[in-house]
């Protein structure tokens, strides 16, 4: 396929989480609002003259200072980003605001906050309480944080929290959706014209870049699409299409080794993904705004560590729903290593998936910067194997293909 | 062997066997009091056993092979102890020992797969067994059972290798070998279906941790019965989630009351709330005397029973606190009598951290090895609130507040404060010189403030013993690597010899 | 007075039996030690416990 126009341009905007549209949303006066999670509602820290930026660290080497904080038994994403904390990495912040979504990242909050490593002028961190649960009471805990924590902090900083201010944030943050949704539908095709990889550095900007920044080049690669002519010998290369679901995944390299191996990756259902995350969020003009935001976010999630029963059912109904959408031909669940949610919803996948699904399911648990794994590579191939047995056996009316 | 503290080396009553040669002999009086204690709860037993439903519960579960090391578990929690304390001490485990296997007995008597009472079984409420039970305080018709407690909490603290084969079960499954034991361990009995089948609903809740409300959600499908979620705040000493909280707390009871047709008897729970407050006073009672030059009630003779009675019992039982009447009268006597705990108080140490289930009886080893004296540890410095017994809304944000400071979470979740600046704080009341800080390698919550419990110990002058262990699986650091890991700090920083060399090192490794 | 003799001698002589016996079952741990004598039958019949619920993705 001809290369997508902006590709390079938005590839270079991950080397860095400091990068140049960072920069210069900064130096027009813009706050910078950053965060671990996806449990912080997005809109509320993207409102004009904010923007936020999911914490990564890209281009991890060693990470020996965040290992000697937070010792080698804790989860890689958070030494890494204390790590590059630490190293001055993430100087540009004006906030971290700290959902306490699991032990791990709370651990890391505390780290950033008492080790000092944000130290621009009126940097503050903020613990916010989200809820575990998405019934009323859950939805009517986020409301409550959001409006007397996390707005009086927004207004603490100068920024309009009306709600006016909410509105048009939830604009901006819907036309994104729609623009990622555009880009990323193409790979309903059967011999789509997007890979997995060219999507997912589109969509890993869109958290770690000021939003009205890309919009333009994700227009432009939107209308790119519309007449990119398909790969005519992807069929080879890409045997096999994969939902790829799990813990948060930054690094799109990540994706690469499994688009490498023969996967195309067609969803996801992973952090730092499409979805819920890149889903619109649909106001109403009777409610209150920030009402409906929060409940938003609180319906469509779909961490692990929502623990109500039937939230448990759904996220494999989410999951299955998302792979039959896509055309998926299996599901690769991963894990980043020492996270304790998708340690047990991983293993809860790996037999309810498919004996309740129906769908293959490849189980890994990865490192933090995992790209260049060979292991995976292995792995990732042998589950691609196993799919075609499958096809191959159902094209002969195989019982138990 | 002698009435004399630290008279007989302990280290060589162990034969790399699983029971120790013989029992110790404390002098005369002690050894005496100690065989008393000994034929009472062997009449217990003995009676426990000699009903036909408790015997096919021994027959049905695996897990039930653990109690064999009852006799035992009592010898390693007494170790050393003389006068008030061997006292104090038969007092909290005789009367543990006694409850659990009630508890037992109570599973039993409603197990559908052993063909337990149905009746009894349709009133009862599964309560997960990292939880808070209070809510449970309004219903004196229904009884709460804890199913996890006998096959995984106190089995752990029964017998070392207890967890080992459901842990392996857990890992076959699929839960990865880095989560924490006690949940992987409670799913591995729930994939051999090795619970006792009962109860008309289950309470559960996100304490104590991310991994245990992850397990609770798997074995649902197994329990396949109404189960409702208390989700519980991490951040909760912010002022600003305590309506939320409350609400949990009334959605819990709600959920109780709808399954089971009873209704919140609020004359009852203030009745237990009484209770619960009087055993707070003598808790608090116990820590002062601990601040002084004379300890009594320390190591060992603190944790499970303050467990027991502030997150199991919860006010409820009037054992707790007759008991606890009781030492203290016997502590108040031996303060007045300066009696020592140790043959020399080398150290005064505070216990951070989650301690290990399979050597639940450290504390002893510390005492009488090394003279340091564990006044306190992180497990028992829970709530030490007087709590509301008479204004009902009051009573909704005062079991919010019990939950949110369960037995460990009030310090593993949140936050910096709870987590690592209290401990600063307890060592200058407590005036300790000495944190032993359990490492617990599965745990994730405390380890992510390694580097700074290190800088900051330096920092207020206090020295910090890190003791890494597997919490449920020996497998990740023996009993003898936790041994190490004090030996090692007392030999090269303090340079100091232990009060029984015998101690240093001994084989355990099969030791129950 | 014979008879409250040997009453007095023999549950004295009981009590004292009783004693030396289970204080030397107290002493060298033998309770203990007899217990662990269970182990191996109990684990090889806990290998054969019919089970009965059958455990959906479990």
């Amino acid at each position: 396929m001809k290369d997508l126009k902006h590709l390079i341009y938005f590839e270079n905007l991950l080397q860095e989480a400091d990068n140049e549209l960072v920069k210069e949303a900064e130096a027009e006066g813009q706050k910078c609002i950053g965060t671990q999670c996806s449990q912080v509602p997005e809109v509320l820290i993207n409102l004009p003259g904010s923007f936020s930026v999911r914490l990564f660290a890209p281009r991890t080497g060693s990470i020996d200072i965040g290992t000697y904080y937070m010792t080698s038994l804790t989860c890689e994403y958070c030494r890494a980003v204390l790590e590059r904390a630490l190293e001055g990495g993430y100087q540009f912040l004006d906030a971290f605001i700290d959902p306490c979504a699991c032990s791990q990242h709370t651990d890391l909050a505390d780290n950033i906050e008492q080790l000092e490593a944000c130290t621009k002028p009126g940097f503050f961190m903020l613990h916010m309480d989200t809820p575990m649960k998405s019934d009323t009471n859950g939805i009517n805990h986020m409301y409550n944080q959001c409006k007397k924590e996390l707005l009086p902090a927004m207004a603490s900083m100068g920024i309009d929290t009306s709600d006016d201010a909410l509105r048009k944030a939830v604009d901006q943050f819907n036309e994104m959706c729609r623009l990622l949704k555009e880009i990323g539908d193409h790979r309903k095709a059967d011999n789509p014209n997007i890979t997995g990889y060219e999507y997912y550095v589109l969509c890993l900007a869109t958290y770690v870049c000021p939003k009205d920044k890309i919009m333009d080049k994700l227009r432009e690669t939107a209308e790119e699409l519309k007449t990119r002519e398909p790969d005519p010998d992807a069929g080879k290369k890409y045997r096999a299409r994969i939902l790829l679901a799990g813990s948060e995944v930054d690094d799109v390299n990540f994706i690469k080794t499994i688009e490498d191996s023969g996967a195309l990756i067609v969803a996801d259902r992973f952090c730092f993904g499409t979805f819920p995350d890149r889903e619109e969020i649909v106001l109403n003009d009777e409610e209150d705004v920030l009402f409906q935001i929060c409940r938003d976010a609180v319906i469509k999630c779909q961490c692990p560590r929502y623990m109500n029963t039937d939230r448990i059912l759904e996220r494999k109904q989410y999951i299955d729903r998302l792979a039959k959408e896509y055309n998926a031909d299996g599901i690769i669940v991963q894990q980043m290593k020492f996270c304790n949610f998708w340690g047990y919803e991983r293993a809860d996948y790996q037999h309810v998936l498919p004996n309740e699904y129906g769908w293959p399911v490849l189980s890994i648990d990865r490192a933090y910067s995992s790209g260049a794994s060979g292991q995976l590579r292995t792995r990732v191939q042998a589950f691609i194997e196993s799919l075609e047995i499958k096809k191959i056996n159902k094209k002969k009316g195989v019982v138990n293909a | 062997m002698s009435k004399k503290l630290n008279s007989e080396p302990l280290g060589k009553l162990y034969n790399g066997k699983k029971t120790i040669k013989r029992r110790e002999w404390r002098g005369l009086r002690d050894t005496l009091y100690d065989y008393k204690c000994w034929l009472g709860i062997m009449a217990y037993l003995v009676k426990f056993l000699t009903n036909p439903q408790n015997l096919k519960g021994m027959f049905r579960y695996r897990w039930m092979i653990n109690n064999l090391a009852t006799l035992d578990f009592l010898d390693r929690h007494t170790a050393g102890a003389r006068g008030p304390q061997l006292r104090m001490a038969h007092l909290e485990y005789d009367f543990i020992i006694k409850h659990m296997a009630d508890n037992m007995a109570a599973q039993f008597k409603r197990d559908q797969n052993i063909g337990g009472s149905k009746k009894l079984s349709d009133k009862t409420v599964i309560f997960d067994e990292n939880m808070m039970s209070q809510v449970m305080n309004g219903f004196p018709n229904l009884k709460a059972i804890s199913r996890e407690i006998p096959p995984i909490f106190t089995g752990s603290t029964m017998r070392q290798d207890s967890e080992i084969f459901y842990i392996d079960v857990s890992e076959q499954y699929g839960i990865p070998g880095d989560v924490c034991p006690m949940p992987a361990a409670e799913l591995g009995v729930a994939v051999q279906d090795d619970y006792p089948e009962f109860g008309c609903c289950i309470l559960n809740a996100n304490t104590t941790c991310d991994t245990s409300l992850m397990g609770n959600g798997i074995e649902q499908r197994h329990f396949d019965i109404p189960t409702h979620q208390v989700a519980v705040p991490i951040n909760y000493t912010d002022p600003n989630v305590n309506d939320y909280s409350a609400q949990e707390i009334k959605d819990a009871i709600k959920f109780v009351e709808d399954q089971t047709g009873e209704k919140f008897d609020w004359d009852y729970y203030f009745k237990c709330m009484k209770i619960f407050n009087q055993e707070t006073r003598n808790f608090l009672e116990w820590l002062e005397v601990n601040k002084t030059d004379y300890p009594q009630v320390v190591g060992n003779n603190i944790a499970p029973f303050r467990y027991a009675y502030y997150m199991v019992a919860g006010g409820r039982e009037i054992g707790f606190l007759d008991a606890e009447k009781k030492i203290n009268k016997l502590m108040y006597k031996a303060y007045e009598n300066k009696v020592p705990v140790v043959s020399e108080v080398r150290h005064r140490a505070i216990v951070w951290g989650v301690q290990a289930q399979y050597y639940s009886h450290f504390p002893a080893w510390l005492q009488n090895c090394w003279g340091i004296i564990p006044l306190v540890d992180m497990l028992s410095l829970t709530s030490t609130k007087i709590y509301s017994e008479d204004d009902k809304e009051q009573a909704y944000y005062d079991m919010a507040d019990l939950y949110a400071n369960m037995v460990m979470r009030n310090r593993s979740e949140g936050g910096y404060q709870v987590g690592v600046e209290d401990l600063w704080r307890f060592c200058e009341e407590f005036r300790a010189d000495v944190v032993i800080m359990y490492e617990h390698i599965g745990c994730k919550a405390v380890t992510g403030y390694h580097g700074l419990y290190e800088e900051q110990a330096r920092k207020h002058n206090v020295h910090l013993i890190w003791v890494t262990h597997g919490l449920m699986d020996p497998r990740d650091a023996s009993r003898q690597s936790m041994r190490n890991d004090v030996n090692r700090y007392m030999r090269t920083v303090f340079h100091e010899e232990p009060l029984d060399p015998s101690l240093e090192e001994f084989d355990d490794s099969n030791a129950y | 007075m014979d008879t409250l003799k040997k009453v007095l001698i023999g549950t004295v002589s009981a009590a004292v039996g009783f004693f030396a016996v289970t204080f030397t079952v107290y002493f060298f741990n033998l309770d203990s030690k007899a217990l662990t004598l269970l182990e191996e039958p109990l684990l090889k019949h806990y290998e054969k416990v019919d089970k009965q619920k059958t455990n959906k993705n479990l």
